[in-house]
């Protein structure tokens, strides 16, 4: 039982990253991240391998999607801690597009961390949605960039670690959260390749390149290392200054 | 009477083949031995202790990169790493490959699976590469004021890119690489501006630029959650001409608890892996063509299994081996653990 509702969250999840879910079936499931450590931390795997990958495009992203998604995970998180309602609360939802120290972002994924803290996870899950849905026309425009800050670098302010949400309330059962959504789409059929390669796509070039000749593994791996592009450009006064206000804590998830 | 359409074709590459050695018999006694030049970069690539810099162009975008690489006995290290924008590193030491994302404060550690703890199958030229690519070349050109010969793996036909390569005469290195496709077009290059081939090379080389102790470090889950069934054993039924199957082996992925087979085959030059992991019943299949950098994927759903073509190969060709993936056995319960298999 556990193993099924694991997986179908697990298949949720990758189908998120893989723009497969419809706006609304993101918002039920960005308001499990609030609840679920698991969940959470295969986010942050998901989002992180994705990001090396998906750094090489330009994106544009929805900001009122996030706005509104975040708008409903502040709700959501009221109901389990009345302290974090004033800083998951809308002046920091309407902030939560801009670029923060990406060191205090690392905090997301412990284990237990405050319900507001992965509500902002959540709001940025929802970016790398519609990063993927984003129109490949207008990313081979290269539509502006620069007004659409990096996913991994919004941040919301991090919580004291003592603003833990042991909520005991089970996810809701599999299949069910689908129900009563009109909107969920299928996606349109696209007849060139995928522009934005999905996350999955990531392990499978490091896995691949093992056995690739000396020539074609370089290739490869360029693939990945290259920045190859502007998306890159992202706020780096900001992620300067991380370095030195590095939350503590957040070295014992080194080694 | 009829003839055998297979036997036929047996007969005509057979009668290639020797059409082609021909050629390549007259080639070295001419002086020009263009395949002896690649054998030599192959080995100097793996072999040697080199430092280099150097510029990857692709399309109207370049970027300057550094590579180390260093052979002690057994133990292989590399380190790869950009020297703009955003500072990425890989650093491949024995078994683990560390990629460094500063412009991500992240840091991912990827470990070869246990199966392969041995050198991996590489391909390697000859048993019939030269059926699928055209190898000519051999003639000296200078290149950054070095005496090169220059090289060409031409393709043969749509299933593979071709590769030029300017190839050092006192090093063996490859100065200059472009990859390109059929038409002779270049899709990426390759050109080093300096290369050394030091004795010895410090550990503190392959130390990554940045102080990553304060990133996020993520790692593969390496355990796979035991199962009952053993998996099932998958082949492509055909391959396009010249590809072979080298390695078949279970590997751990982040991300699926499951066990995810990995097939790989190789035309001796380009190589392509295929994955199949079983379907998770609720999230939509991939389906279609992925691009990743010069690497191109394919994805399909077979016997409700999740197949991924990949490599560095033209679309069509992870296309057609995808679409021949089918598991060899009937009751996928019945079959035993794929052995990690490797074909010399």
């Amino acid at each position: 039982m556990n193993e099924e509702r694991q997986n179908e969250r697990d298949s949720q999840l990758s189908a998120m990253f893989d723009g497969e879910l419809s706006a609304a079936e993101c918002e039920l499931l960005a308001r499990r991240l609030t609840r679920d450590d698991g969940l959470r931390a295969q986010w942050s795997r998901y989002a992180l391998i994705g990001a090396a990958l998906r750094a090489e495009r330009g994106v544009k992203l929805d900001d009122n999607v996030a706005r509104r998604v975040q708008a409903a995970i502040s709700q959501e998180a009221t109901y389990g801690d009345s302290s974090s309602t004033e800083v998951a609360g809308s002046t920091r939802a309407n902030t939560a597009a801009v670029a923060k120290p990406a060191s205090r972002w690392m905090q997301f994924a412990r284990p237990a961390a405050g319900a507001s803290i992965a509500a902002g996870v959540a709001a940025v899950s929802i970016l790398w949605l519609r990063t993927q849905g984003t129109d490949p026309a207008l990313v081979a425009m290269g539509v502006d960039e620069t007004a659409a800050p990096q996913p991994e670098s919004i941040v919301l302010q991090p919580e004291p670690v003592d603003t833990q949400i042991t909520l005991a309330a089970s996810p809701p059962q599999a299949g069910s959260v689908l129900k009563g959504e009109p909107d969920y789409s299928t996606p349109a059929p696209s007849p060139q390749a995928s522009f934005a390669p999905p996350a999955r796509f990531a392990n499978y070039v490091v896995a691949h390149s093992e056995y690739s000749g000396p020539l074609a593994r370089r290739m490869a791996l360029l693939g990945i290392v290259g920045s190859d592009g502007q998306a890159d450009v992202e706020a780096p006064a900001e992620v300067d200054a991380t370095t030195a206000t590095a939350a503590p804590g957040a070295a014992t998830d080194a080694h | 009477m009829r003839i055998d359409p297979r036997i036929h074709a047996r007969r005509l590459n057979v009668a290639r083949f020797a059409t082609l050695s021909l050629l390549l018999g007259a080639g070295v006694v001419l002086g020009a031995e263009p395949t002896e030049w690649l054998e030599r970069m192959n080995k100097a690539l793996t072999t040697r202790n080199y430092v280099g810099v150097f510029t990857h162009v692709r399309g109207t975008r370049a970027e300057t990169l550094r590579i180390i690489h260093r052979v002690r006995g057994r133990d292989v290290s590399e380190r790869l790493l950009s020297l703009d924008g955003s500072g990425r590193e890989f650093v491949r030491e024995g078994d683990e490959l560390t990629c460094y994302l500063p412009d991500k404060r992240t840091v991912l550690v990827e470990r070869r699976a246990p199966d392969s703890a041995l050198l991996p199958a590489m391909p390697t030229l000859g048993d019939g590469s030269e059926l699928v690519y055209e190898i000519r070349g051999g003639e000296r050109e200078r290149l950054l004021g070095r005496k090169t010969r220059v090289v060409a793996l031409h393709p043969r036909d749509e299933f593979r890119y071709g590769y030029r390569l300017w190839i050092d005469e006192e090093t063996s290195m490859p100065l200059k690489t472009q990859l390109c496709d059929k038409s002779g077009a270049v899709i990426e290059q390759i050109l080093f501006s300096s290369i050394d081939l030091p004795e010895r090379i410090p550990d503190s080389m392959f130390k990554p630029l940045v102080d990553a102790s304060n990133y996020r470090w993520l790692r593969a889950e390496r355990q796979l959650t035991a199962t009952n069934a053993p998996p099932a054993l998958w082949e492509a039924m055909r391959l396009p001409p010249g590809f072979r199957m080298t390695t078949r082996s279970q590997q751990a992925m982040p991300g699926s608890k499951e066990p995810v087979a990995h097939l790989v085959f190789t035309d001796g030059v380009a190589s392509v892996s295929v994955f199949v992991e079983p379907r998770k019943p609720d999230s939509k299949p991939t389906e279609g063509p992925t691009q990743v950098g010069s690497s191109s994927a394919f994805s399909t759903v077979v016997d409700d299994h999740q197949v991924t073509a990949i490599g560095e190969v033209p679309p069509n060709t992870v296309q057609f081996i995808a679409e021949q993936v089918k598991s060899t056995s009937k009751s996928s319960g019945q079959m035993g653990i794929a052995p990690p298999r490797r074909n010399k």
